[in-house]
């Protein structure tokens, strides 16, 4: 176990490194410079050249590729992510500040559709051919269908605009600061995001109860008299669950994709949302950072997951 | 376990009598492919098909269609409800919403098929090859694509568009050149259990070039697979490019688009008051990308050789 997870590791990090190169490279590549988009078109006029040459050798924008490449990946690892050139509030301040809102709305998403997912599908699955299957399939082939954000404006529509149960948008109002508080905030969004990886899930675990309940220890355990509930839970659904849970490592990426989309219809201040403003003003050290934490996040969760499997089936330490 | 007995009998015996039917000539060997009679028979394949053809039919007529220019600003008659005069009304500069929605289908639908093909080409193109040969260039593309797939789609797309800027054109380069990964890897897959069939050693034996056979005696094999990459891939393309526009990050503003539709929503005050602005560019997005995934699953439960029937 502890050689496979070191060859693991041996894989993540080298990967981890080209990324970061790729990522500073495409960043080498923005038209324009950060300057550019410091200073207004109308003041820019009353700027000298030299003044300009001062600011960008102040922010080290005149070093060797290289040398600016090594400098910043010394940076990263030390905590260091650099400012944010709108606002010159350092990225790792606006990471910390935004993280929590964002890992609160895709935990919350992502137990939501694991649970309503694997529920669903196995029922689906259990009557195999009923009517409940075939509106479930069809539910699910909607949910993945329709764009998130159609979804989130369907909701905001009904229970805010029309119904008045919950507030539009937003995550915290000054002076309520608890969970509870949060609450209402947080079902919208928590329930949109879930929504379309709910029929992933679903799809996917209805087959692999269907693949369980075909297995020959069913049979047996059939065979022996036990209940039908207790085959189909305990024998059937335990096994079947199994790739559902590894498949988490899968909706990792949807999971922050669909976050980006959601946290803006609902103005939740979460990372996708501080990622899509950095997008329109185009500041590129902050999109740079907060595209490789996703990937770092990504790939060291899946990391993580090729660790479970292997301790859950010895099988896959062979290969 | 009688009944299932029974039931099977019961097939059984549908067998024999199409078999005699065929046999005895009364039956005439049916036309097209067995994959696509399958196809045929599956409903909602067949509905998703009829409704995506009279899309793109719509579109690429739309100057028939429409009565009106989709861009032609008209300030004495905005906000107008659904009228005979404008079907689906007029939007917030008095443009016509019917002939926006009917060409936006143009580009939406441009951007999603075209990203779909281009991405195939070149997953197919580099899957097909290096899954065949393998090798050093092999464990690269495999690499590569680990680290293209690694990361959440739309923040890779962001960052391109933020640093190449938006465009009809650069948005088509970015998703294609985003997305190549899934096909790449689903050739690469199909190649490397069909370069084992025997009839590759015997081509190996001729002394083929490598290109020959992968492209021109291996690949046809893998198309079917690679066929509902292509039709499901070209769904999700189109939910991109509206959700890219939603955000206003997609195709400019001043083009015509399904996502470009629907941005208006996000002011609450449009979303209540004038449901008639947003409400068909999201209806048809969602109807024409959930007909687009009723023919790829219907393409492959057709296409899949391990369910026969």
């Amino acid at each position: 176990m502890l050689s496979y997870s070191i060859r693991r590791l041996l894989i993540l990090i080298p990967m981890l490194l080209i990324l970061s190169f790729l990522v500073y490279l495409g960043l080498e590549l923005t038209p324009g410079d950060a300057v550019s988009y410091m200073i207004s078109p109308e003041m820019l006029s009353g700027v000298s050249a030299a003044d300009l040459d001062a600011l960008r050798e102040s922010l080290g924008l005149n070093e060797p590729f290289m040398l600016r490449y090594v400098k910043w990946l010394g940076g990263v690892v030390q905590g260091d992510f650099g400012y944010s050139l709108s606002s010159g509030v350092a990225i790792k301040d606006i990471v910390f500040d935004r993280l929590p809102a964002t890992l609160e709305l895709s935990g919350i998403a992502l137990l939501l559709s694991t649970v309503m997912g694997s529920f669903l599908g196995t029922i689906s699955a259990l009557k195999r051919g009923s009517i409940g299957d075939s509106a479930l399939t069809v539910a699910g082939m909607l949910g993945v269908s329709i764009p998130q954000f159609i979804f989130g404006l369907l909701a905001i529509m009904l229970f805010t605009l029309k119904l008045g149960w919950l507030p539009v948008g937003g995550r915290l109002v000054p002076g309520y600061e608890t969970f509870m508080d949060r609450m209402p905030h947080l079902i919208m969004p928590s329930l949109v995001l879930s929504a379309t990886m709910v029929a992933g899930v679903m799809r996917y675990s209805r087959s692999s109860m269907l693949d369980s309940m075909n297995r020959d220890f069913i049979k047996t355990a059939r065979s022996k008299g036990l209940p039908e509930w207790r085959v189909n839970l305990i024998h059937g659904f335990r096994v079947s669950l199994t790739p559902v849970i590894v498949l988490i490592g899968f909706r990792l990426p949807t999971l922050l994709g669909g976050s980006v989309i959601i946290e803006q219809v609902f103005q939740w201040p979460g990372i996708g949302n501080e990622f899509v403003n950095a997008v329109r003003a185009r500041n590129y050290p902050l999109i740079m950072m907060i595209a490789f934490f996703s990937v770092f996040a990504v790939l060291f969760v899946s990391f993580l997951i090729d660790l479970f499997t292997a301790l859950l089936d010895p099988r896959v330490k062979l290969d | 376990m009688s009944e299932q007995a029974v039931k099977r009998r019961r097939i059984d015996k549908k067998f024999d009598k199409i078999r005699d039917t065929i046999d005895t000539g009364v039956k005439k060997k049916e036309f097209g492919s067995r994959a696509f009679r399958k196809m045929l028979n599956n409903r909602l394949a067949v509905a998703g098909l009829i409704f995506v053809t009279v899309v793109i039919l719509a579109s690429i007529a739309a100057p028939l269609i429409c009565k009106y220019d989709p861009l032609k600003i008209d300030l004495r008659s905005t906000l107008q409800k659904p009228s005979a005069e404008h079907i689906l009304g007029t939007d917030k500069l008095g443009r016509d919403l019917f002939s926006r929605v009917i060409y936006g289908g143009r580009v939406s639908i441009l951007v999603g098929l075209g990203s779909a093909l281009g991405a195939a080409v070149i997953g197919v193109a580099i899957g097909a090859y290096t899954g065949y040969k393998g090798g050093w260039l092999d464990n690269l593309m495999l690499r590569l694509s680990e680290i293209v797939m690694a990361f959440p789609q739309i923040i890779l797309v962001l960052l391109f568009v933020a640093i190449a800027g938006q465009g009809l054109m650069n948005l088509i380069i970015i998703f294609t050149f985003t997305g190549w990964g899934g096909i790449y890897r689903m050739t690469r897959a199909q190649m490397l259990s069909l370069r084992e069939e025997e009839y590759v050693q015997a081509l190996q034996a001729f002394g083929l070039s490598t290109v020959k056979i992968c492209y021109k005696h291996i690949l046809p094999n893998a198309i079917g697979p690679i066929v509902v990459n292509i039709t499901l891939s070209t769904a999700m393309f189109i939910l991109a490019e509206a959700a890219l526009s939603f955000l206003g990050l997609g195709v400019p503003l001043n083009i015509a688009t399904w996502g470009n539709i629907v941005n208006v929503a996000q002011d609450l005050r449009i979303l209540t008051n004038y449901w008639w602005l947003w409400a068909p560019g999201a209806a048809v997005i969602s109807l024409f990308v959930l007909a687009v995934n009723f023919i790829g699953d219907g393409l492959r439960d057709s296409t899949d050789p391990t369910q026969q029937g």
